[in-house]
């Protein structure tokens, strides 16, 4: 599997890349302006390179959502739907990101601190205590 | 190790347990939250949002069940089962903010991603607003990570109403909510078509918020919302000039240049809407009022010099 993902990476760049060649390459006749989007992202230091970083990100993201059990047929639309700052934000720190809905660990323990908390109203674990 | 270290030592370690404890709970132990005066003055005492369907979540899919919530509620025909596959992360078994945020994007309508105040919620909520919020319902240790959809609030009674989970319009007092909201940061968002802004948001936000859908869905789907930012923030030289960029791809070009005019009378130190409004007029033919608008462009130093220079030759 490792190894699939050592071949799949450097693909999923070049797609990438290449979509975004063929984009800035369409024959727009307003290609010429500058965007929003370009705009609004040079006034943070270094666009260029953030640009660059930026395309790596979504291959990097589109790589870590396979992996971890998204779709194949629905990744692409999923990570063009992503802002800039979001698929860097992804690309850097999904394993930290809270995602909703995980699961606390089932220690005696814990279950009596939460279940106190619950009662100080601190928490809402357990549907009864409300 | 003497037996003297090691008892220090085990002291120093109980003392950090037991500091890192109490300050934990006291970082928990929220109070009912304030709101600012002014938002104090001008909210209604209570208010619910009719309408907002409901749909019980499954499993760990909290994340599509309240994103569903919202988008019916704003006019979108999709269901939980399609929104499944678009937003939830199989092995993570949960959502994350930002696919939360991309999703509602792909449906066609725009999320803004409110400050992270009490005030906030509760400003979109009288206004009709359903808001979407991010809840650690457990321990900062053992987090439970938890979204729902805030739909009502009742000051006197100091409680909310929420869509959440597997009940419909829960109650959860103001103190509860806010301990358990407090440990995402108070995050929250609000989805809405274009040409709707929420009541809580700045005009840089809302900036952020319509490029990032205007890159997703194209102009023609942005314009609206660009032309209710410049009404809502009429002096946002930055939301002149996007609009100016939405009406130019569209081929209207008479209203970009107007629109980018606009822009440079607010701030005259925006070279981009300079540079942009002169190669408008260059298309336009416009030779000397071209000339006039790349000259203040590349005399402002900065990224967009290098380019209006080039354009200036080429006249």
């Amino acid at each position: 599997m490792k190894r699939f993902y050592r071949y799949l990476s450097p693909l999923l760049i070049l797609a990438l890349l290449l979509g975004s060649v063929s984009v800035a390459a369409a024959p727009v006749p307003t290609s010429d302006l500058v965007t929003t989007q370009a705009a609004l992202s040079a006034e943070r230091p270094d666009a260029d390179r953030e640009r660059i970083q930026e395309i790596l990100s979504r291959a990097d993201v589109q790589e870590q959502l396979i992996a971890q059990g998204v779709d194949l047929d629905e990744v692409d639309a999923r990570v063009a739907a992503l802002s800039d700052d979001e698929a860097r934000q992804m690309a850097e720190q999904l394993e930290q990101l809270p995602a909703g809905a995980s699961v606390v660990g089932a220690l005696l323990f814990v279950f009596v601190v939460l279940l106190v908390t619950d009662i100080l109203g601190l928490t809402n674990v357990f549907p009864f205590t409300r | 190790m003497t037996t003297r270290r090691f008892r220090q030592l085990l002291n120093a370690r109980f003392a950090g347990v037991l500091l890192s404890a109490v300050s934990m709970m006291l970082a928990g132990c929220a109070t009912t939250p304030q709101l600012a005066d002014a938002t104090e003055a001008s909210l209604p005492m209570r208010a619910q949002i009719d309408g907002v369907p409901f749909h019980a979540q499954r499993e760990y899919q909290c994340g599509p069940a309240s994103l569903a919530m919202v988008l019916n509620s704003q006019g979108v025909d999709v269901t939980v089962d399609t929104l499944i596959p678009q937003v939830f992360i199989p092995d993570r078994e949960g959502s994350v903010q930002p696919e939360m945020l991309a999703t509602t994007r792909r449906h066609g309508v725009i999320p803004y991603v409110l400050n992270n105040t009490f005030d906030a919620l509760l400003t979109e909520i009288a206004a009709g607003h359903p808001v979407v919020v991010m809840q650690n319902l457990s321990l900062p240790a053992w987090p439970m990570w938890h979204y729902a959809v805030a739909i009502g609030y009742d000051r006197e009674a100091e409680e909310m109403i929420l869509h959440s989970g597997e009940e419909a319009e829960r109650i959860e007092s103001f103190r509860r909510f806010d301990a358990t909201w407090t440990r995402s940061d108070r995050w929250a968002f609000v989805a809405l078509p274009p040409g709707q802004l929420p009541e809580a948001i700045g005009a840089y936000q809302a900036l952020d918020a319509i490029a990032s859908y205007e890159q997703v869905q194209g102009p023609q789907a942005a314009l609206p919302a660009w032309e209710a930012l410049v009404s809502r923030f009429p002096t946002s030289a930055m939301g002149h000039f996007a609009l100016g960029n939405a009406r130019h791809v569209l081929g209207d070009r008479d209203g970009a240049i107007e629109a980018f005019r606009v822009a440079v009378r607010h701030d005259d130190k925006l070279a981009v809407a300079w540079l942009n409004m002169g190669l408008s007029l260059q298309h336009r033919g416009d030779a000397e009022e071209a000339h006039h608008a790349l000259s203040r462009a590349a005399k402002i130093p900065g990224q967009w010099q290098a380019k209006a220079r080039e354009a200036l030759k080429e006249h």
